[in-house]
């Protein structure tokens, strides 16, 4: 038996996500260079070290996806981490002496929304 | 100290969580989806199905079609002949394409305009006033941008876009559909009367929102606290399905098309099902100038505006509302 109606209520969080979601992708130079999910984490965490040193390496960086293809994942950080970690994959330029940099496609607090991209629309 | 106190912020986001009935009077939900005007993207998830039923396959494969045109002088967009043939048969939504609203000029045509009202002009066609819009798009700054268009109309005829804007390389396009069915789907349990969850026996609707973007976005759901990749989970209490539907239509959706899928979705409990909640979530054009009604819209960091049903198979629902920094708290 379904349960009875329930009464309305509103709540309104402000800031209540304690994560935030980045879209990112990275490109090198050359063509042909590959990364595992393991080894493109490990980048992440030699980035945050290069800029922030061993504190700025253990801030806890998830990569939820990733796709080997393009290189490209969705990460999840603290957000009170999330200026770290931005700035430290935007000062990254190389990886195993091979030029490269971090595009950051998309970011958000909320997850859903980098299910999608609207300037990424293209008309047939 | 206050670098340091600068480096760990973000700029501010809000989510708005409410729960209702759609039985009950004064329930706003038609008004909420109708006054956001310009949606990129509509998803639906719905457990314990692997097949969607001809009527919802079928809304969902005639909710477009919406247009493109190229190099539109503004000025056409206030004429009597468009609003006449098109602003007071329906509802009409354009928005400039490709371009960001922090960078470019930027415009977007609602149903009810406010800033310039075309209801107005059309009544006082002679009007100063009309005139001198008229002059300033015509003469003064003839702006053109390539757009994107919908309309929905209430009448009989046969949609006349492609023969108005024939002289603007107008084409028409079908928003693209993906469906899928995932299998062994980890899903939070809820309490429709619990929007803040219960310890044990119930997520919170935050946490229901978070899961869901891990779903559309395809992220592994069963990591451990120790894992080195990720250590994303899904929210506790939370039960498996053996499949679940998924289903993502994007392109230029008109809210009035997304109303009559959200009625659809609530006719799925009329008969019994194992599911004992479905999903609806829409998300906004980044670009748009506006996210409910005329509330500002800013690109900030992700110029993200979403709003999400949650339907209990008793006809409960929850809406979550989420903007972020350069937006007006959502109605």
């Amino acid at each position: 038996m379904p349960a009875p109606a329930t009464a309305y209520e509103r709540v309104v969080y402000k800031n209540p996500s304690e994560y935030h979601y980045m879209k990112v992708c990275l490109e090198f130079q050359e063509h042909g260079v590959g990364l595992n999910a393991a080894q493109f984490k490990q980048l992440l965490v030699s980035a945050l070290k290069d800029l922030f040193g061993e504190v700025g390496a253990a801030l806890p960086v998830d990569v939820l996806t990733y796709e080997e293809k393009t290189l490209s994942a969705i990460l999840r950080v603290s957000s009170s981490g999330l200026v770290k970690l931005w700035s430290s994959l935007t000062l990254l330029g190389s990886y195993k002496n091979k030029k490269c940099a971090f595009r950051v496609i998309q970011v958000s607090p909320f997850l859903l929304a980098l299910s999608g991209n609207s300037r990424e629309l293209e008309l047939n | 100290m206050s670098t340091l106190r600068t480096l760990r912020e973000t700029p501010r986001h809000l989510l708005v969580c409410e729960k209702s009935n759609f039985s009950h009077d004064k329930s706003r939900h038609r008004h909420l989806v109708e006054t956001h005007y310009h949606n990129y993207r509509v998803s639906f998830l719905i457990p314990e199905c692997g097949l969607l039923s001809k009527e919802l396959k079928g809304l969902v494969m005639e909710i477009g079609p919406y247009y493109s045109v190229k190099h539109l002088p503004l000025h056409e967009l206030i004429t009597h002949e468009f609003i006449n043939t098109f602003v007071k048969k329906g509802s009409c939504c354009a928005l400039t394409y490709n371009t960001s609203i922090d960078e470019d000029n930027t415009v977007a045509l609602l149903p009810n305009v406010v800033s310039i009202d075309l209801m107005d002009l059309s009544l006082h066609p002679d009007s100063k006033k009309s005139e001198r819009i008229s002059w300033s798009f015509k003469e003064k700054k003839p702006l053109k941008f390539d757009f994107l268009l919908a309309w929905h109309h209430t009448g009989a005829e046969e949609s006349t876009m492609m023969s108005y804007f024939s002289k603007y390389q107008i084409q028409e396009h079908q928003p693209k559909v993906t469906l899928n069915t995932v299998r062994e789907l980890q899903c939070p349990v809820l309490q429709s009367s619990e929007l803040k969850g219960e310890p044990e026996e119930a997520c919170s609707a935050l946490e229901l929102f978070d899961w869901l973007g891990a779903v559309f976005c395809n992220a592994d759901l069963n990591n451990e606290s120790n894992d080195f990749i990720s250590t994303y989970c899904c929210p506790q209490p939370s039960t498996v399905v053996a499949k679940a539907c998924l289903c993502t239509i994007t392109g230029l959706i008109l809210p009035e098309k997304i109303y009559v899928l959200l009625e659809q979705l609530c006719h799925y409990f009329d008969e019994p099902k194992l599911a004992p909640w479905i999903t609806l979530s829409v998300q906004g054009f980044a670009d748009s100038p506006v996210s409910w009604r005329e509330n500002e819209h800013g690109f900030r960091r992700g110029g993200e505006h979403l709003y999400n049903f949650v339907i209990f198979n008793n006809q409960d629902y929850w809406l979550q509302m989420a903007v972020g920094a350069n937006d007006n708290c959502p109605p």
